[in-house]
């Protein structure tokens, strides 16, 4: 599973990393760090949870089988 | 209340006799619930107009969906900051910083302070925020078995903290929440006088910082630098006063709604107090019930939202509370549901002016009930009582008067 991160609509409200730390890294600001997140096998709850707690919509779930491999 | 008339422009179908500050539950009132007051709106249109919808009598649209104010929110642009709310009080003009700027000064601004109330700055505080609170609640549980915890525990824990944050001592809390009372609740005779006597403390705090730096908040704001450049009087001044009026009542009412709801519901609160790790979750659900804040935009040119003729000049309203019990968004909105998962409410707002000090109120929130459960036995709203709430811009609860006996 890969998480696609549109990093101009993250304002820092940090509820992604509140839920899976490991997951989704924040820079000295708080805000979260560019590029997409592959997402290993045994943090994908999480994961995903931390993904939908964003209240800016700025994680979207990629479960698209090239993503999953 | 002045009001003003509604401008020719809004179709007289889009009036709604509805207002944050005027509409029945808004006043002031014994066991009120302004929150459900207000839930009724997502029944009618995504975005209406109410003739008065400021302190001053303003009129404003009302957007009523969470989705359509994460879109104004979102777009600086089209929906501006640019107000000087607080200054204009005075009869003066400058922008409560970083809170009245629009983007790109308002990310410089942004920028520069976010790294004093990050997740990772809040960590450090942690501690200190704890001790004041089990301070506090040590000695509320020693002198008896009921207390009025607006007064006794939620007001002096929220300045103290503040206070802490701007490097100042303790012993000047009850100065404080003088001020701060009277600039958030007063007359229009105390409301200003609070103002200027709070401007002046800012001003007269920036220039000992100045003269004598030490390790704290208004020193580093008087040492920064941006563009090149220090930070010029006023722009410290506009920091500072946002940084005393976002962060007191706001918290304070989060706490006193929190409890309030949990003397009411002894079930929820005996769950909380055997099972404290779910006290995290329930704060975020609190949150979502009981927000305290209505946001305002200034629209920056004419535009049709939803059907609506906004035009340049109109005020935009994206009540917190209203986003918060859309059932376009929250399962039964209505229903407070303290293990909820993905709450992604709006109590702190969308967009770039995202609450500045989210981390640490939530902090605050959190160490605040944890404490109060773990020391304070089952309470209830102490008989013949009945807590005093109240809408508008910020809204409240003026007491909380709790029993345990
Ligand atoms: C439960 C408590 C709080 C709530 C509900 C709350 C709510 C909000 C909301 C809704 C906004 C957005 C305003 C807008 O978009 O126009 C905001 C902004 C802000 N808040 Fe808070 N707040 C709280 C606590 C605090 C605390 C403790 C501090 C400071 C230590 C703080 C400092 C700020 C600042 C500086 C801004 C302006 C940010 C910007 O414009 O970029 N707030 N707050
Ligand atoms: S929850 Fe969303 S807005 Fe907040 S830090 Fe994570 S990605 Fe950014």
């Amino acid at each position: 599973m890969r998480i696609i991160v549109h990093k101009a609509k993250c304002q820092g409200h940090a509820r992604c990393s509140a839920q899976a730390p490991d997951v989704f890294k924040l820079d000295d600001e708080g805000y979260i760090l560019p590029g997409d997140i592959e997402v290993a096998e045994g943090e994908q709850r999480l994961a995903s949870r931390g993904a939908r707690s964003c209240p800016e919509r700025a994680l979207e779930l990629d479960r698209t089988p090239a993503a999953r491999g | 209340m002045a009001i003003n008339p509604v401008p020719d422009h809004v179709p007289s179908e889009m009036v709604r006799d509805f207002s944050l500050f005027t509409s029945p539950g808004m006043a002031p009132t014994p066991n009120g619930d302004p929150h459900a007051a207000v839930a009724c709106v997502h029944a009618g249109p995504p975005i209406f107009y109410s003739p008065c919808n400021t302190r001053g009598g303003r009129g404003t649209w009302v957007i009523t969906r969470a989705r359509d104010q994460r879109r104004v929110l979102q777009d600086t642009e089209t929906f501006s900051s640019h107000r000087s709310i607080f200054s204009s009080a005075l009869g003066e003009n400058w922008p409560m910083i970083p809170l009245e700027l629009d983007p790109p000064a308002h990310g410089v601004f942004r920028s520069l302070l976010n790294p004093l109330l990050s997740p990772k700055r809040v960590m450090v505080l942690e501690p200190a925020v704890r001790e004041r609170a089990i301070t506090l609640i040590d000695r509320i549980a020693a002198s008896g078995t009921s207390c009025d915890v607006m007064k006794d525990f939620a007001f002096p824990f929220t300045v103290s903290i503040f206070l802490r944050l701007l490097g100042l001592p303790d012993h000047r809390l009850d100065t404080f929440v003088g001020w701060a009372k009277d600039l958030l609740h007063g007359d229009d005779v105390k409301r200003p006088a609070a103002a200027r006597t709070i401007v002046a403390f800012i001003d007269e705090l920036a220039t000992k910082r100045r003269k004598e730096p030490v390790d704290d908040f208004m020193t580093f704001i008087v040492q920064a630098q941006v563009g090149g450049r220090r930070l010029t009087e006023e722009e410290v001044r506009g920091i500072g006063v946002l940084v005393f009026v976002a962060g007191l009542d706001t918290v304070a009412a989060a706490i006193g709604f929190g409890l309030a709801y949990l003397a009411r519901n002894l079930k929820d609160q005996e769950l909380l107090r055997r099972e404290p790790d779910r006290i995290m979750l329930a704060a975020e659900e609190l949150l979502r019930a009981y927000p305290t804040v209505q946001i305002i935009r200034v629209a920056t040119k004419d535009i049709d939202f939803e059907g609506a003729p906004i035009r340049k000049g109109d005020y935009v309203s994206c009540a917190t509370m209203i986003a918060n019990r859309d059932p376009a968004e929250f399962e039964c909105p209505n229903t407070v549901d303290l293990a909820r998962e993905e709450n992604r409410h709006a109590a702190f707002g969308y967009g770039p002016h995202r609450c500045l000090g989210s981390h640490l109120a939530r902090r605050e929130i959190v160490i605040g009930l944890e404490e109060w459960l773990a020391r304070i036995p089952a309470f209830r709203i102490k008989k013949a009582t009945a807590p005093i709430t109240s809408g508008g811009h910020v809204f409240g609860l003026e007491n909380l008067i709790l029993d345990w006996s």
